[in-house]
């Protein structure tokens, strides 16, 4: 049975997610988790998420996805430590010290390999799988053949976003620094005393998200054009039967920093689907409406946020 | 003493290029299998390029692609068994699990982590080193001290960059073929044989103002990869990174004109040699020139200083 697997960037999108029938939840530390504090989450609060879930039959699994500072590696590992006592379920991790370490001191734990590992081939999954993964996400470009194709190699857990493959730009995820070679800022106190400077892959920093503003590009002496370095991902739905029965066992919606409502929405909408798809049915066509309401809602959303984050940019000193 | 590296991506290049700055040449472009004669996807030119090199007295590293997909694992396999058959002294990997495939195979080669190999932390260098890693190269984020701890707690090498542009991102195609109608993606598709290799021409990004403040932002593309606008350059603390123990330098040369490797390699191993043998360093400037002639967008010392990576401290 797919699991669906939803953002909780505060507490109130954690409860609402439960409530809208996620399985799982997904909860980003300060200073841990990629994303800007203001969609992360105290421990205090990932606490009493953990509780609120686990009390509904679903689970909480902790992002640790920023890569860690050699010198920040023992923090990790007990910060792990605290949230499996908490109730967490699992962990999303992307390095590959972490996730070893993590195997070997919470056995029984569930462990996602996260889309900033950069995962591109089976030889990578099974890379994974030998260091103690259970889970990995899959490619952005990757079609049905190609999850089939994993799903004959190995046994561990397919994960994907609920994101229409993308095959052309610059996909970031695992292969990519260039906001940090932008521009820095400074650790907030709501962060936590840390003694590195961070950046987006490496936490507090967020990615200003380089790849969807708009760039000129050309030749020197030529008239440049006008574009963005990667297409917007759109929303999935009319793939979700062929990645089920390809044996895709999670679905991840994306979206911490989004508004609750929107994500109340998308985990009611992305239930019924899965549930539909589960029970038998082979095509969401009759879904198509909602949908690009849903996508509409998603795409202004993001395109506000795009701005925003360029304009930090531009403002942090270097 | 020390070791200092560049790279070089096909027979031609290597023919007629001047390396004799360097101690070892990483051979091949490890960003684009369609480059022409692309040492990293051309098994049949590696024994050639191979005794090129040994003729000089220079190690040869051998490029693994960096971002290899399902359809590239038979290609990249291939490549891999011709060259274990040749003297190589390491092979360079970027994907975790092509280094697994090299695990699997017994690979009797030292294998050096690349750029793109996200290494961050000395924990992960102690697992990598499991499957016969002996070098890697730490994400251009971290910083000077923090390549130096990890070369220490994970007893491993570092290869420390010290000029050239900064890798920053890498993509399984090619964003200037896509891009090489009118903007809107009506270019060819990476793969497909329409490659007409206009990467030969210089492409840049370009966000903000156009007045040369701190909002001006510049990358430059090849098409697979994105790289700092800057050039990383480190003349100026060659004494530093002999005092800290760092004994693998290297120059970024991908997507440059010729003579450029030859024109900084000659300024580094001049700078390093006095540096490890405790001389006082040589006044900079007019090497700076030179070096500042090459770099179209100017100098940066990437993230080794702890700032973003566009600053640039000098000695003073």
């Amino acid at each position: 049975m797919p699991k669906l697997l939803a953002p909780a960037g505060s507490l109130e999108m954690a409860r609402a997610a439960v409530d809208e029938g996620a399985d799982i939840i997904y909860v980003g530390p300060l200073g841990f988790s990629r994303r800007p504090y203001e969609s992360e989450m105290s421990d205090d609060a990932i606490r009493e998420a953990a509780a609120y879930a686990t009390a509904r039959g679903a689970e909480l699994r902790v992002v640790l996805n920023t890569y860690p500072t050699p010198y920040d590696f023992g923090r990790f590992l007990d910060k792990a430590l605290q949230y499996a006592a908490d109730g967490a379920s699992g962990f999303i991790v992307t390095d590959v010290g972490l996730l070893r370490a993590l195997r070997r001191e919470i056995p029984g734990t569930v462990l996602h390999v996260s889309i900033g590992s950069g995962i591109s081939n089976l030889e990578d999954a099974a890379f994974y799988r030998d260091a103690g993964a259970d889970v990995i996400i899959l490619p952005y470009r990757w079609d049905v053949a190609e999850i089939e194709a994993l799903r004959r190699a190995s046994d561990i857990g397919l994960e994907t976003f609920l994101f229409e493959t993308v095959q052309t730009g610059k996909l970031c995820p695992g292969k990519c620094i260039m906001s940090s070679y932008l521009r820095f800022r400074d650790w907030l106190a709501v962060e936590g005393s840390r003694d590195f400077h961070g950046s987006a892959n490496r936490g507090a920093k967020e990615c200003y998200r380089v790849c969807q503003a708009n760039w000129e590009f050309g030749v020197p002496g030529e008239l440049p054009v006008e574009l963005k370095l990667r297409r917007d991902a759109r929303l999935m739905l009319a793939q979700l039967p062929g990645f089920v029965a390809a044996g895709v066992t999670c679905f991840k919606l994306s979206g911490r920093e989004r508004p609750v409502g929107m994500i109340r929405d998308l985990v009611r909408f992305y239930r019924k689907a899965i549930d539909e798809v589960v029970g038998g049915a082979h095509s969401l066509d009759h879904h198509a409406e909602e949908l690009a309401e849903l996508r509409l809602r998603w795409v202004r959303e993001k395109s506000k946020r795009v701005d925003t984050l360029m304009d930090r940019a531009a403002s942090y000193v270097a | 003493m020390f070791e200092l590296s560049t790279d070089v991506g096909n027979l031609k290049e290597l023919r007629e290029g001047d390396f004799s700055a360097y101690d070892a040449l990483y051979l091949g472009d490890f960003s684009c299998p369609d480059y022409p004669n692309n040492f990293s996807s051309h098994p049949e030119l590696l024994e050639a390029g191979l005794e090129i090199v040994k003729s000089r007295g220079q190690k040869a590293y051998l490029r693994l692609y960096a971002v290899p997909g399902n359809d590239d694992l038979g290609w990249v396999e291939d490549l891999i068994d011709t060259a274990l058959e040749l003297p190589f002294d390491a092979l360079e990997v970027h994907n975790l699990g092509v280094l697994r495939m090299l695990n699997e195979k017994n690979c009797r080669l030292p294998v050096h982590l690349g750029v793109f190999g996200n290494l961050y932390t000395h924990e992960t260098a102690k697992v990598l080193k499991n499957y016969g890693v002996t070098r890697v190269y730490p994400n251009p984020e971290l910083s000077l001290a923090e390549v130096r701890y990890i070369a220490e707690h994970a007893d491993v090498e570092v290869l420390v960059p010290v000029h050239g542009k900064i890798p920053l991102v890498i993509s399984e195609t090619c964003f200037i073929l896509e891009h090489s109608g009118d903007g809107e993606e009506e270019g060819g598709q990476c793969g497909d044989g329409s490659c007409s290799y206009q990467c030969t021409q210089e492409h840049w990004l370009k966000r903000g103002r156009g007045d040369g403040s701190r909002a001006d932002w510049s990358l430059k593309d090849t098409g697979r990869m994105t790289l700092s606008g800057k050039d990383l350059c480190m003349l100026e603390h060659a004494t530093t990174l002999a005092g800290m123990g760092l004994a693998h330098f290297y120059v970024h040369n991908k997507g440059e004109a010729p003579g450029y490797a030859a024109a900084v390699g000659s300024i580094y191993r001049e700078a390093l040699t006095r540096a490890f043998a405790g001389a006082p360093g040589a006044d900079p400037a007019s090497a700076l020139v030179t070096l500042t002639a090459l770099a179209r967008e100017g100098l940066c010392n990437g993230y080794y200083f702890e700032g973003a990576g566009q600053r640039y401290i000098g000695r003073a």
